[in-house]
């Protein structure tokens, strides 16, 4: 399932039923991942996901800023999986204890498309993050361009871009789910 | 034009803190303030960066003519250009008419850099090729030879990996190389191809020191035991902390070493050549290699290694899928790029083959990049164990205590240390990952490159 292009300007009104199971959706994956219940995240994603981070450049033309064929992150469900067993060990350091986070979610845009059981999303997610004894933050600004399958149990993310705002990132690693 | 040559006297509060670090590095310790000193860095950059062969690019990032990436000496921005003749150039990116920087793009391709404070102009050679209204601003006044940009007077390259150095004298790169050219050739010298950038490097910010990222890729087999056993207990690797016992440590001098792995004798003929899949070995030309070099490449070929100062590299098999043979072998190159006494970035890249297909590249990518990246099962865990030092460095407590690190296994480990006296490389080769010897030699060479410069050499005695 190839990634999510850049959604037009102006997008088609969707029905108000769609646009709040979107929206409580994204609440609900907030919710789970501030909550440290990556496995009931984990059952929130299709069996297909394609989850990435693009890599970013600052480069003259605004096309060029994101390397879609350059990534941090390129993870399918067997990653993301794994990462979850991972941090389950007790021997995953870096997020022991686990990074206190509050993931807001704004700017959902919805729109529906040639496939009736897949949306497009987009959403913008700035994510506080305090990690371990840091007497500091870490900020993570990011916009996400997810394609969504509404299933009978509900949406079930399908693929997800992350497109980072900053070109180096200042928190010290993306050991948390965006 | 003249490049100055780094000061070689060195402030007094410098010289006495090397003295320190020289005197406790003979007790295998190490003096906690290093890691977080002004005074210390702006030495660093000077005597280290200003002087010694610093990585920049791969050949694979500026392809064609004009294409250009944003780099650093140190701390220092410079801009890596193709020109229109293939030459390779490492320019200064402060316009000399008023500081401005004259790229503001992390990479791209032209002809030309216009400074956008009042539009002096260079060519991507360095050369000064415009001034608005020269005729009222400068008649015949300006020599554009001599205002052109600050060139890196010396650039070179060796398997793909340019380096550029800012002494105009000094050893060679080879000189400056040594065995870890006869090293990088195991890594990057199997195919005529060579290998190729799978994308730019990844960039994220770690409150810790440069030096501790090339000290643990130096030869630190002894922490992945410990701070990445949660690999192995998802089943991304194995033995992770009975393998210390048997790594070999390759030390080849000049700040330059490399930790390899007996794959062969521990795992089979399968895991031969880092465990690269039959096909692919089979492309591998090992007729450019010494009979030293093809033993190793075969049955213990270098995993982990640091060039002095600043560049390291890993080349590793990671399963594609647990529990299935397949592996990816991942090689990553990252520089530790020193930011702050106490801060750096760690730029990352990936490295593929450029004779293999795109799945398999991917594959090798993907891998790279969910073991050691910013994101990676790995190195997550390393970005937080290293922003402890500064902190250590910065302690009221620690200062007055003076604090030293304990590297004392290089006399305390009861396995046997001594050289392979049936070894035919360079340097110095070890059969067992104890002992903390390549570390020790790396700020060895530090000290000697702070107090003269990138002429400083330094062989280990043994």
């Amino acid at each position: 399932m190839a990634i999510t292009e850049a959604s037009p300007a102006a997008t088609a009104p969707v029905d108000a039923e769609l646009l709040a199971s979107v929206t409580q959706f994204l609440a609900l994956e907030a919710k789970l991942l501030d909550e440290g219940r990556e496995e009931d995240w984990l059952e929130l994603l299709d069996e297909e996901l394609l989850y990435v981070v693009p890599i970013r450049l600052a480069t003259e033309d605004r096309a060029d800023e994101i390397q879609h064929g350059a990534f941090r992150i390129r993870d399918t469900k067997y990653h993301v999986r794994t990462r979850i067993q991972r941090l389950a060990t007790r021997h995953a350091y870096s997020e022991i204890p686990p990074s206190r986070t509050l993931r807001v979610v704004g700017s959902v845009l919805v729109q529906r498309t040639a496939d009736a059981d897949i949306v497009e999303v987009t959403s913008a997610l700035l994510v506080y993050r305090q990690r371990g004894i840091d007497d500091h933050f870490d900020l993570i600004p990011c916009r996400r361009n997810d394609t969504l399958r509404l299933t009978a149990q509900g949406p079930r993310l399908l693929t997800r871009e992350v497109v980072l705002t900053e070109v180096g990132i200042a928190t010290p690693n993306l050991g948390v789910f965006l | 034009m003249t490049i100055t040559t780094p000061a070689t006297s060195l402030p007094a509060d410098v010289a006495a803190t090397l003295d320190r670090v020289e005197q406790t590095l003979d007790k295998d310790r190490l003096p906690v303030e290093i890691f977080n000193d002004e005074a210390v860095f702006k030495a660093e950059m000077d005597q280290i960066f200003g002087t010694c062969w610093v990585f920049l690019a791969h050949e694979s990032e500026i392809p064609k003519a004009g294409d250009f990436v944003q780099r650093r000496i140190g701390v220092d921005p410079v801009i890596v250009t193709r020109d229109g003749n293939g030459g390779v150039n490492v320019l200064s990116n402060y316009c000399r008419h008023r500081g401005t920087q004259v790229c503001q793009t992390d990479a791209g391709n032209s002809r030309f850099f216009k400074c956008p404070y009042h539009g002096w102009t260079y060519s991507n050679s360095g050369d000064l090729v415009g001034t608005p209204n020269k005729h009222g601003a400068y008649a015949d006044h300006l020599d554009p030879k001599a205002w052109g940009l600050y060139r890196a007077p010396r650039v070179d390259s060796r398997f793909g990996l340019i380096f550029a150095s800012l002494a105009a004298e000094g050893p060679t790169l080879d000189e400056y190389l040594g065995g870890a050219s006869w090293m990088l050739q195991m890594v990057l010298g199997l195919h005529s191809d060579g290998m190729r950038v799978a994308g730019p490097p990844e960039r994220y910010k770690l409150r810790s020191n440069w030096k501790t990222g090339a000290e643990n890729f130096a030869g630190d087999a002894y922490h992945v035991g410990t701070l990445h056993y949660s690999n192995e207990e998802i089943g991304i690797a194995p033995d992770l902390r009975s393998n210390v016992e048997v790594t070999r440590l390759y030390d080849f001098g000049n700040g330059h070493s490399t930790i390899g792995f007996p794959f062969v004798e521990l795992a089979g003929p399968f895991a031969a050549f880092w465990g690269y899949d039959p096909q692919t070995a089979a492309k591998f030309d090992l007729s450019g290699l010494d009979e030293t070099q093809r033993h190793i490449v075969e049955n213990e070929p270098p995993i982990v290694g640091t060039i002095f100062p600043n560049l390291s590299f890993l080349r590793s098999p990671v399963p594609v899928r647990i529990g299935e043979m397949e592996m990816a072998v991942v090689t990553t190159f990252r520089q530790w790029q020193p930011v702050g006494p106490g801060e750096m970035e760690l730029w990352n890249w990936q490295f593929v083959w450029t004779f293999q297909d795109e799945q398999q590249a991917l594959d090798a990518y993907v891998a790279g990049q969910f073991t050691f990246g910013s994101a990676g099962t790995f190195e997550v865990d390393d970005t937080v164990a290293w922003e402890g030092a500064p902190k250590a460095a910065k302690s009221p407590w620690m200062r007055r205590q003076g604090m030293e690190f304990n590297f004392e296994q290089a006399h305390t480990s009861p396995v046997n240390r001594d050289p392979d006296p049936t070894y035919k490389g360079p340097g110095i080769k070890r059969n067992t990952g104890f002992g903390e010897h390549n570390q020790l030699n790396f700020y060895r060479h530090w000290v000697k490159t702070l107090r003269q410069g990138a002429q400083a050499t330094s062989v280990q005695e043994g």
